[in-house]
């Protein structure tokens, strides 16, 4: 597939259109796992009073739990479970980013090449753009591929990372638009999205799994009515429920995505570097793709990165991850999000 | 039905004090950001003071080392075609003496590093305008918010009771017409 940025027409790009669009987007999702890990706490509340009180019908039992007749221990020891691990994750997440790879830092006094000060010069630029209070710390990944990503919500916690190929192999609008990229994720706190919706998700299909063993080796034969029927959810939840929570996260990665890239636009006022860089990037996996594959999979813990990357390299055709997680990228295509920016692909 | 009422009443407070704070948060970030357009302003012309000196000491050496160097060629051919070959080494080692200050790098490639001298101001000087014109988008982009807030229903009620603390108005950054019909018939003269 020949890539250049003249297969394209360019356009320009409504971003605050973008922006409140898919802020929209995330937070249904949010609140449609919210909604689905209350009600599975519900559930299993009412499969406990469904044995203590057996002639019952499942109906009145779960209107005495929603109005407190019936106080929902299991909904709130999984609320407070949840919030806890929140806590937790939020507090310790920042140091797991960089994890596997070879990188160090770059600040204004070390910067020694001229590429290193540029990029610092260019990231400080996009934090004035943004207003944003702090400097995120920055670091070089000695790595030829081209990628990068950001971490972190907090003065504390703040992160971008580059590879070397990408830093050499971009020009500085193209570097800009990456940056800016990034510094978006920062921005919207998408890693803090990211981790507790995937939070969630792990959270829900372990109570099930729990739930599912509980309800299938307990004692059947005594059993009423309405827990058989119980019991039929439960089988049926165990099988849709985690292809729900991949669609759905799926479904959050690509619109955090596209909301970086309009971000991108609103903080450079231009939408051709982006489109230029993300064409390049591309097509420089595609050109790499057998020495990139063995790089990406040297590399330890890609997996907490995937995400977060500029570009999904499965995209490219690179599988690393060895899994069914190859199978459907992270990011939403190539061709969806120049169309995002404004690039059509010419006929 | 009272208690239906209390609700209300704690409902609208609330959205009140929310409101209110939060325009407050939007003022005082423009007026960061306008002290920002202040800071880079100030950033540039010692950045540029700077620059220029550094450019100037550099250039001086540069002459003078050139100077030197060509001074000493010239002895060294006059002194090998009359034969003196003492007088040749000797100007030909205070050469290389003064090639040895300098790095090896300069020496092989008279002109690269002068060029990435040249490059590295160029980056300097582009980033600190960069970072001008972002403090200014950045100044124009917290009016945007803080004016589509203000003047929009049902904010634009809380703003009327407190207009002293919270409606301020705040002149986006631009150039004057004049300046912007001087800027828009600007072509580079080669």
């Amino acid at each position: 597939m020949s890539n250049q940025l003249n297969d394209y027409s360019a356009g320009s790009v409504n971003w605050r259109n973008t922006l409140q669009q898919n802020s929209r987007r995330t937070f249904v999702v949010i609140a449609v796992f919210f909604a689905i890990y209350i009600a599975l706490g519900l559930l299993v509340d009412t499969y406990i009073a469904s044995g203590m009180y057996p002639k019952a019908p499942l109906e009145s039992i779960f209107y005495a739990l929603v109005t407190f007749q019936i106080f929902p221990l299991a909904t709130t020891v999984m609320v407070i479970v949840a919030g806890i691990s929140l806590w937790v994750t939020y507090t310790f997440s920042d140091q797991l980013m960089l994890l596997g790879t070879d990188y160090h830092e770059i600040t204004a006094e070390n910067a020694s090449t001229p590429a290193e000060k540029q990029l610092y010069n260019v990231v400080e630029e996009m934090r004035i753009a943004a207003g944003l209070q702090y400097m995120p710390k920055v670091y070089i990944i000695n790595a030829d591929y081209m990628n990068a990503f950001a971490s972190g919500y907090s003065e504390k916690s703040a992160m971008m990372a580059i590879t070397r190929g990408l830093m050499e192999k971009l020009d500085r609008d193209e570097l800009q638009a990456v940056m800016a990229h990034e510094l978006s994720h920062i921005r919207h706190l998408d890693i803090k999205l990211t981790l507790t919706a995937s939070l969630l998700a792990n959270l829900t299909l372990m109570v099930l799994d729990m739930f599912f063993y509980t309800a299938m080796y307990s004692n059947r034969s005594n059993d009423s009515k309405s827990r058989n029927n119980l019991a039929l959810i439960i089988i049926l939840l165990r099988y849709l429920l985690p292809l729900i929570n991949i669609v759905l996260l799926l479904y959050l990665s690509r619109s955090r995505e596209l909301m970086a890239d309009a971000g991108c636009v609103e903080l450079t006022r231009n939408n051709e570097p982006l489109a230029r860089a993300l064409i390049k990037i591309s097509s420089d996996y595609s050109q790499n793709s057998d020495a990139y594959t063995d790089a990406h999979k040297e590399t330890p813990h890609e997996n907490v990165r995937r995400e977060a990357y500029i570009f999904d390299p499965t995209q490219a055709g690179i599988k690393y991850m060895g899994s069914v997680n190859d199978l459907f990228s992270t990011h939403p295509s190539l061709e969806k999000r120049l169309e995002a920016l404004g690039y059509k692909r010419k006929d | 039905m009272s208690l239906i009422i209390l609700i209300l009443l704690v409902a609208i407070l609330g959205f009140g004090i929310l409101t209110y704070n939060r325009l407050i948060s939007q003022i005082e970030a423009v007026r960061n950001n306008s002290k920002q357009i202040d800071i880079q302003l100030d950033r540039r012309f010692k950045v540029f003071e700077s620059l220029i000196n550094v450019v100037k000491k550099y250039m001086d050496y540069e002459q003078t080392t050139l100077k030197d160097v060509v001074a000493l060629r010239s002895q060294a051919v006059a002194a090998h075609a009359s034969g003196n070959e003492s007088a040749r080494i000797e100007a030909e080692n205070k050469i290389s003496a003064i090639a040895g200050g300098l790095n090896l790098v300069f020496e092989q490639y008279p002109d690269l590093k002068a060029n990435q001298n040249c490059m590295q101001l160029q980056e300097e000087i582009v980033s600190t305008e960069n970072k001008l014109a972002f403090a200014k988008q950045s100044y124009n982009d917290s009016i945007e918010i803080y004016n589509a807030n203000k003047k929009s229903f049902p904010a634009n009620v809380v703003v009327s009771a407190f207009k002293q603390k919270l409606d301020v108005d705040f002149p986006y950054w631009q150039l004057s017409e004049a300046k912007v019909a001087e800027q828009e018939s600007y072509t580079v003269k080669l």
